[in-house]
């Protein structure tokens, strides 16, 4: 009876200790202070967007969270494993897509996922199915067996993609997954890191269009010079105050039926004719709704009423005025 | 990515073994040059070179009276070691930084391999490329072997030898690559490093002359009467004198003191580990017929110091060959001493290659 016991808590410590958490994360390069104070927490089932500026110190935090960069200060725990104490344990479980795009260039797709597969300890039989299938699951199954030379970027990228997904990782780095990749490759790469994710996989995404983190995004941490300046879950950023642009063929009204509601805007009028649109902020998405419906009640004939822009863009562009 | 939902076999946690791990590291980047075009150029290219003056010794040394099997094969020998002190570097001192600069080598980092296993993958490929050189002379050996006067003992442990010196080399590009950020620089110092195995101990031995510079007593070689006689046809026994009596100094040098200098240098490791050929029946016959057998019996020479250097030292004939006074071999200290700072640069290079990486040269990214 004592086992089961003693399994249970280590069970519990495990469940606990699931996902990343890093606190007081500091890293400096010389006298570039990369990363200056960085606590991040990624749960499991969750895509954790990391957000910041430009040399904001993100893919410093990656490669720490990796296993191949050492803080200078700071704890690291990856599924209640220190990469410092024990990185290939750690690595084991981690899948890395850097935002630099470095292959083999003489070897085909498919040769490099299988070589990678065995640097895991997969086997042979194993690592060729494994490869076969993430071809095909980033789309290049045609293009399986030409060298990773002639690969465009958006080709190279899908290959990174499934280099970091060979070993089946419960945990996923992903370093600027989007850039380079065309419309339809991002619808298709945020269904698979949502499908990842709620398939229990702890993804870390860092991107700068942030309209596409707000639909695969549960939650954003948003760095900036090296600090995390904000960290949030996708629900509070919808709480939070946003701006509206509200578009009417008739501004005159529009602007009447804004006033009789107490709503302070700023307003553009069409030079061709007499509508015209007014930007205004609003205390979350409730509000947004019933001030739509008084405006559509009392008649203003509305066009568009929408967000100026995506929720975390909305964080990020705050975070910038709140900025010295 | 057309299908929406991550694919399923299950990859269980795994194990990688120290030595799938170097074959796979080992298979990656033969892979690589494998198919790259640049190699089998080169490897034609020496083939012509090393063809034509193999053929060019056969037609020359072949005019005389001994088979010039002996001299080509030592040729080969001597061509192959001495290009592939230069290709070596070459094919070895880009290996770490290579990936560096495109990017792979976090990739590899970031897998279940460690520091040791990458070296040792990366050396083990970049030797087998460069026996690639000695592989293809083999027809130019199979040559010099049709003559028959290829003193066999002697042949495998040149060829092995020689192996042994291009993996000494490739592992000296290799640790330097890994401590290096750019292939240029890792090139030149192995090259600085090879000519300092190769030409420094030359250097620094002709130098240290002037310390070794002693003041020996000799005396007077007397020749047989008939020799001085004007009509004197028989054949010249150089052998054949006796030292006078009367004693006198003379400048002479130890060399015997500061042979050990030689002993990295490379040639001088493969030609002293090479069991020599017993004294030729015939005394005419030149017994170090190539560059190889040359250099060998120059370092015996130099063992023996002023003894060899001087007929009649102290009024006592000197022995020739000097090989009678056996001062041992050379080459275990010279291979030593190789192996020693091989074996070093290797250890600082995979301090270098540990992750999580501490500091970072300045200027470089790890991705
Ligand atoms: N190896 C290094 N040596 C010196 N400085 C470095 C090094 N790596 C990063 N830095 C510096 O640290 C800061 C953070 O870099 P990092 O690459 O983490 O930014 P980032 O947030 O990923 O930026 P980006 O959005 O452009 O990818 C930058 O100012 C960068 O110049
Ligand atoms: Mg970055």
């Amino acid at each position: 009876m004592k086992t089961t016991g003693m399994s249970r808590e280590i069970e519990q410590h495990r469940f606990f200790d699931q996902g990343i958490t890093a606190t007081g994360l500091a890293r400096s390069f010389g006298s570039v202070k990369a990363v200056e104070n960085i606590d991040f927490h990624a749960e499991p089932g969750r895509v954790t967007a990391l957000i910041g500026p430009n040399g904001s110190g993100k893919t410093t935090l990656l490669l720490m969270l990796a296993s191949l960069l050492r803080p200078d200060a700071g704890t690291i725990r990856v599924n209640g494993l220190d990469p410092l104490a024990e990185p290939r344990a750690v690595r084991s479980m981690l899948g890395w897509m850097p935002d630099t795009l470095g292959f083999w260039e003489a070897l085909t797709s498919r040769e490099i996922l299988t070589t990678v597969a065995a640097l895991y300890g997969i086997d042979k039989a194993r690592a060729k199915v494994r490869a076969n299938e993430l071809l095909d699951v980033v789309g290049l199954g045609e293009l399986a067996d030409t060298p990773a030379r002639v690969l465009s970027r958006g080709q190279a990228q899908r290959l990174s993609m499934a280099r970091a997904l060979i070993n089946d990782p419960a945990v996923l780095l992903l370093d600027e997954p989007a850039s380079g990749l065309d419309p339809g490759a991002r619808v298709q790469l945020r269904t698979m890191v949502r499908g990842l994710a709620d398939s229990g996989k702890t993804v870390v995404i860092s991107s700068h269009v942030l309209v596409e983190l707000d639909e695969m995004a549960d939650a954003a941490v948003f760095l900036s010079k090296g600090k995390t300046v904000r960290s949030q879950s996708l629900a509070e950023a919808g709480a939070q105050d946003r701006r509206y642009t509200i578009a009417s063929l008739d501004l005159a009204a529009l602007r009447a039926g804004l006033e009789s509601n107490n709503l302070q805007a700023s307003y553009l009028g069409n030079l061709e004719n007499r509508g015209g649109s007014a930007k205004l902020k609003l205390p979350g998405e409730n509000r947004a709704a019933q001030l739509l419906g008084a405006l559509v009640g009392a008649g203003i004939p509305i066009t568009a009423f929408a967000p100026s822009s995506g929720l975390l863009e909305e964080t990020y562009l705050s975070l910038e005025d709140e900025m010295p | 990515m057309s299908i929406s939902t991550p694919p399923r076999t299950a990859v269980p946690a795994s194990k990688l073994g120290y030595l799938s791990g170097i074959g796979t590291v080992f298979g990656l980047e033969i892979r690589q040059r494998v198919r790259n075009r640049g190699w089998y150029i080169m490897l034609g290219i020496w083939f012509v070179v090393v063809a034509a003056v193999v053929g060019l010794a056969a037609l020359s040394v072949g005019l005389e009276e001994v088979g010039p099997g002996q001299m080509m094969f030592e040729l080969v020998i001597a061509f192959v070691l001495f290009f592939g002190m230069l290709i070596a570097p070459a094919l070895s001192a880009n290996s770490i930084t290579g990936d560096r600069a495109n990017g792979t080598l976090a990739i590899l980092q970031n897998t279940l391999l460690t520091p040791g296993q990458l070296l040792w993958g990366k050396w083990l490929a970049s030797w087998a490329a460069s026996l690639g050189f000695l592989v293809v002379t083999i027809p130019l050996i199979g040559w010099a072997m049709t003559y028959g006067d290829v003193y066999l003992p002697a042949a495998p442990v040149l060829v092995g030898m020689l192996a042994v010196e291009l993996g000494i080399v490739c592992a000296l590009g290799v640790g330097i690559s890994a401590l290096a950020n750019r292939t240029l620089f890792a090139v030149m110092v192995t090259y600085l490093l090879v000519a300092l195995l190769g030409l420094g101990t030359l250097i620094a031995y002709g130098l240290s002359m002037q310390l070794v510079k002693v003041e020996v007593q000799v005396s007077e070689q007397v020749w047989p009467e008939e020799y001085q006689s004007g009509e004197f046809y028989g054949t010249w026994d150089e052998e054949n004198y006796t030292c006078g009596t009367r004693l006198y100094p003379e400048q002479s040098f130890a060399t015997e003191r500061i042979t050990w200098l030689l002993a990295a240098n490379p040639f001088v490791v493969v030609a002293d580990a090479v069991p020599q050929a017993p004294a030729p029946a015939d005394e005419q016959m030149f017994n170090a017929a190539g560059p190889m057998g040359a250099i060998s019996e120059g370092v015996r020479y130099s063992q023996a110091g002023p003894k060899s250097q001087i007929p009649c030292l102290n009024g006592v004939k000197s022995v020739d060959p000097p090989q009678a006074q056996n001062p041992g071999p050379l080459w275990p200290l010279g291979l030593g001493i190789q192996l020693l700072l091989a074996a070093g640069i290797l250890v600082a290079g995979r301090n270098k290659l540990k992750t999580p990486a501490g500091k970072l040269a300045s200027g470089t990214r790890i991705a």
